[in-house]
């Protein structure tokens, strides 16, 4: 898992916009539903309640009238008599009980059963036969209390139940879904006959119609849950069982996965639990909606942190690739390489400063070739100088050999002197200690003496502990010869000295000095001539500085000055002091 | 650290997911539980009769008792069946209905009772070791369509056998249904030729054909497909008041009323309120609405007869042999599959 985030930048970006994307959504859509539904069900317990609360109170109010009427005709003492001796179609009695039923007969229907369960009277228009068990359902109930005793008569009016209900014969009761009975006493106190109030459906409905909500349900239940009145037909067949099925099995009616939710009141006077079932205020449909919804935002969140994270990858990669493939062409030298940089971001500055460098490895390189090539011709030329120097040599060794045997001493130390210069200048080694450096001047000397008849005189002042110290060769000779053939032009005594001295911070320093007419004004200083072609007239100079500076560095080089006393010219070379060989 | 990360993330979606879904229960009014029964309030009852026959019983009974009645209905041998898987751990606090031949068949989950009254019941139908409490009792009788056959032409169970008859008798497999079963035996009892050859002469009469429940052999006469059955007197005298072409026979040559009954299931869990029930089914309210209400007959003696039914003088009665028939069950229907399968059906 982790391997499959590190490995790939775009899974990681993708993995990032998914969260970004899909988190607050889902935290956003859970917050809305569960506001919705708290609002919605609060609302919805409220309105519960109040029809709740009004259904309740209608029933109670029937079941006060209901209890006056049974009260009234109990306490009627004629009535009781005439139901004793079964008489019927007393309008005495009829009087009475049409008289008390008043107001109440819309919701209900009031007869009068004699002691034996036989139909006497009743309110209801038209011909009413029948009989009603004593021992049985409502008469038999009415017997075991002084009060009025209700019992559900019937939920279905086909089922042979109902006829038990109405004892067996006729339609007396035909249709009844609630009955309550009272037993009207004689005197002492014996069952006299009874009055029944039963409640069809057509009753119950005109009762409680508008009461419990438009869209609400309401069931009546009996004490054991049993049906008895519903507003759908089909809430006592599918709802009634199943919720009877919860509670027996001790569950909450609310448990049930139901698209309603039920509110219970109970009435203890007529033994009835009033149930409304309200639609779930957000039902499985809306629900279904808000998750397809949800769902749907969420497979938008997923294709659109695909589609930015192949974005942006693609945005970072293209220019990494270029770059990537470019610096693979550096790799295998072609410098001819640019990135174009596309945006003017991070990645274009990473491109421009690229294309800097490769255009600074390319000057390097072309540098580089140019210093090769100068050092190959160097070295040409220098094996082609090195060429003839041996037989010049060897031919000046002959010449001083012939010069002794003929007395000519003069070519002889002449031919000899060259001959140890040529020497000195064609050995391979670039370094030589000053003391040999000083014994070529003296040879030098030597010849330039006899070619200008001894007209100067030449002095070397080198102390012998720096005798030993390396300089590069042949740096003294051409300074010395500045200062013979320019320095002491046409000048008598002429005197040349060298000198050589460390200083504090460890540099060598050799003068060559000498008294000669001494050097123009602008010349003085550091030697600062930089070009080949504009140090014509001083050569000599140009090379020694130029040997230094190539050895050792610009802080090196030569110094030019008059001469401390005043005449003459003194030209100073500063570089390190080195008992070793100095490698270049 | 970054697969913390990633568990953090997962958690918090979990979490919004689950508030999402949302847990819609509790959000109601008070719970509902208080409504509910205590345990000591509750009776289950099995029960094969018609809801209309049972419900308003068990209705009138919880109104008199305050007790609970969780029914479960079914047909008497698939529950009985059960009733012996469950021995471990019974379902079941009471049996309601299934022939007393049936009960006794499965005499070993039940818990013998004495109802209350006893002594008011019948003799014939006590049960001798008080295994079951009777609820009623149902003869075995003849019905022939009006239409198709005319009055007299059928008055003993010998008629089956008239070659008149022969393929136009409605009779049901008795391994299906008890009562035909019942019907069967009360046959067997009343001819006097051997049990095989009875059964042998009644394959050949019903053309080796016979219905598969009880109700197809009232329909069967009802529209003339058949133009005799067999069946109980309560089940025709329902279709009669419902003004069906039917009418009964009630066989000279006797025949035998067999009680159905309720027993107490062994170890049940609700064993007091399942006896209240036997005394409240036995008792005397029950049973005086037994005839009006359901064409059945009482099974106690201090009940006079409503007059629906024809009075038991007028019926001539043999024994049943009740535990014959529990002992011998399988052995008959073994026979009669026999012989049924022996007829060459045309």
């Amino acid at each position: 898992m982790k391997k499959f985030f590190v490995k790939s930048f775009r899974t990681r970006l993708f993995a990032g916009f998914l969260v970004a994307s899909l988190l607050p959504l889902f935290l956003c859509s859970a917050m809305l539903l569960q506001t919705f539904r708290l609002r919605l069900n609060r609302q919805a317990q409220l309105e519960t309640e109040e029809h709740l609360t009004r259904v309740t109170e209608l029933l109670d109010t029937l079941y006060t009238d209901f209890h006056q009427v049974s009260t009234a005709m109990k306490s009627d003492r004629s009535i009781a008599p005439v139901l004793e001796q079964g008489r019927g179609g007393d309008t005495a009695v009829y009087s009475a009980l049409f008289g008390v039923t008043e107001g109440s007969r819309d919701y209900a229907r009031f007869d009068l059963y004699g002691k034996d369960g036989v139909w006497l009277y009743s309110t209801q228009n038209g011909p009413v036969e029948g009989e009603l068990p004593v021992n049985w359902g409502v008469l038999y109930a009415a017997r075991q209390t002084a009060g009025l005793a209700f019992a559900s008569a019937s939920t279905d009016a086909d089922t042979a139940n109902l006829t038990f209900a109405s004892a067996g014969a006729g339609t007396g009761t035909s249709g009844a879904l609630l009955q309550g009975a009272a037993q009207i006493s004689t005197d002492e106190g014996e069952a006299a006959g009874y009055l029944v109030v039963t409640m069809d459906r057509a009753h119950l409905s005109r009762l409680l119609e508008e009461s419990y909500g438009s869209q609400n349900g309401l069931i009546l239940l009996n004490q054991y849950w049993r049906p008895i009145y519903a507003s759908e037909p089909s809430l006592t067949d599918t709802v009634v069982p199943k919720l009877r099925r919860l509670l027996l099995d001790g569950e909450d009616i609310n448990d049930g996965d139901s698209d309603s939710s039920y509110s219970t009141a109970y009435l203890p006077e007529m033994g009835l639990y009033v149930l409304l079932s309200r639609p779930q205020t957000l039902n499985q449909d809306t629900r279904t909606l808000l998750g397809t919804v949800t769902l749907g935002s969420a497979l938008v969140c997923v294709i659109l942190s695909v589609f930015m994270g192949l974005r942006l990858s693609r945005q970072l990669f293209s220019p990494i690739k270029r770059l990537h493939s470019a610096i693979g062409q550096v790799v295998h030298n072609n410098l001819n390489v640019q990135v174009t940089p596309y945006h003017d971001d991070e990645l274009g500055q990473l491109a421009g400063q690229f294309n800097d460098m490769v255009e600074a490895l390319k000057a390097n390189q072309a540098q580089l070739i140019e210093n090769q090539r100068e050092l190959n011709e160097a070295q040409i030329r220098m094996l082609q100088a090195q060429l003839n120097p041996h037989f010049l040599c060897n031919t000046l060794d002959t010449m001083k050999w012939i010069s002794k045997i003929n007395q000519v001493p003069q070519v002889a130390v002449m031919s000899t002197d060259l001959a140890d210069i040529l020497r000195f200048c064609i050995s391979p080694e670039e370094f030589v200690p000053l003391r040999r450096e000083v014994e070529i001047l003296r040879r030098y000397v030597e010849i330039q003496t006899i070619r200008m008849s001894g007209s100067f005189r030449f002095a070397v002042e080198l102390p012998p502990d720096l005798a030993e110290c390396k300089v590069p060769k042949m740096v003294l000779q051409p300074l010395v010869e500045n200062a013979i053939l320019h320095g002491l032009e046409d000048v008598k005594d002429g005197i040349v000295t060298v000198r050589a001295w460390t200083t504090e911070n460890r540099l060598l320093q050799i003068c060559v000095s000498d008294n000669g007419k001494g050097l123009p004004q602008e010349m003085t200083g550091t030697y600062t001539c930089r070009e080949q072609s504009s140090a014509r007239y001083h050569l000599g100079l140009y090379n020694v500085d130029t040997i230094l500076k190539k050895n050792y560095g610009d802080r090196y080089g030569l110094y030019l000055n008059h001469r401390p006393d005043g005449t003459g010219t003194a030209v100073t070379a500063t570089l390190p002091l080195s008992q070793e060989e100095k490698n270049a | 650290m970054k697969e913390r990360h990633l568990c953090v993330l997962a958690g918090l979606v979990l979490t919004g997911l689950m508030t999402l879904s949302g847990c819609g229960a509790g959000m109601g009014d008070e719970p509902s539980v208080e409504y509910a029964p205590q345990e000591d309030r509750e009776l289950v009852i099995y029960t094969s009769h018609k809801e209309e026959v049972y419900r308003p019983i068990i209705e009138e009974f919880e109104e008199r008792t305050g007790i609970w009645v969780d029914v479960v209905s079914g047909g008497s041998n698939e529950l009985l069946k059960r009733i012996s898987e469950e021995t471990e751990t019974p379902g079941a606090d009471v049996m309601f209905g299934g022939g007393a031949d049936s009960l006794q068949a499965y005499e070993e989950c039940f818990s013998p009772y004495y109802c209350r009254d006893w002594n008011m019941l019948q003799a014939e139908f006590r049960s001798g070791d008080g295994l079951w409490t009777p609820f009623s009792s149902l003869p075995v009788v003849l019905i022939y369509n009006t239409k198709l056959v005319e009055e007299g032409q059928i008055t003993s169970w010998n008629d089956l056998f008239a070659p008149a008859w022969q393929g136009r008798i409605a009779f049901c497999d008795p391994g299906v249904s008890g009562s035909s079963f019942t019907g069967l035996v009360t046959l067997l009892g009343v001819m006097e030729n051997g049990d095989d050859t009875t059964m042998q002469s009644l394959a050949v009469s019903l053309d080796g054909r016979q219905w598969q429940s009880s109700g197809q052999v009232l329909d069967a006469v009802a529209d003339g497909t058949d133009f005799i059955g067999v069946t109980l007197e309560e089940t025709a005298m329902k279709r009669i008041a419902a003004g069906e072409d039917i009418a009964i026979v009630y066989p000279e040559d006797g025949t035998c009323s067999v009680p159905d009954g309720a027993a107490l299931v062994r170890n049940a869990a609700h064993q007091e309120n399942a006896m209240q029930f036997l005394d409240f089914i036995a008792g005397r309210d029950v049973q005086q609405l037994l005839e009006t209400q359901f064409y059945r007959r009482t099974v106690r003696t201090d009940v006079e007869p409503a007059g629906i039914l024809p009075a038991p003088e007028e019926i001539t009665l043999m024994d049943y042999d009740i535990d014959k028939a529990g002992r011998e069950h399988d052995a008959i229907l073994m026979s009669w599959a026999f012989y049924l399968g022996g007829v060459d059906t045309p």
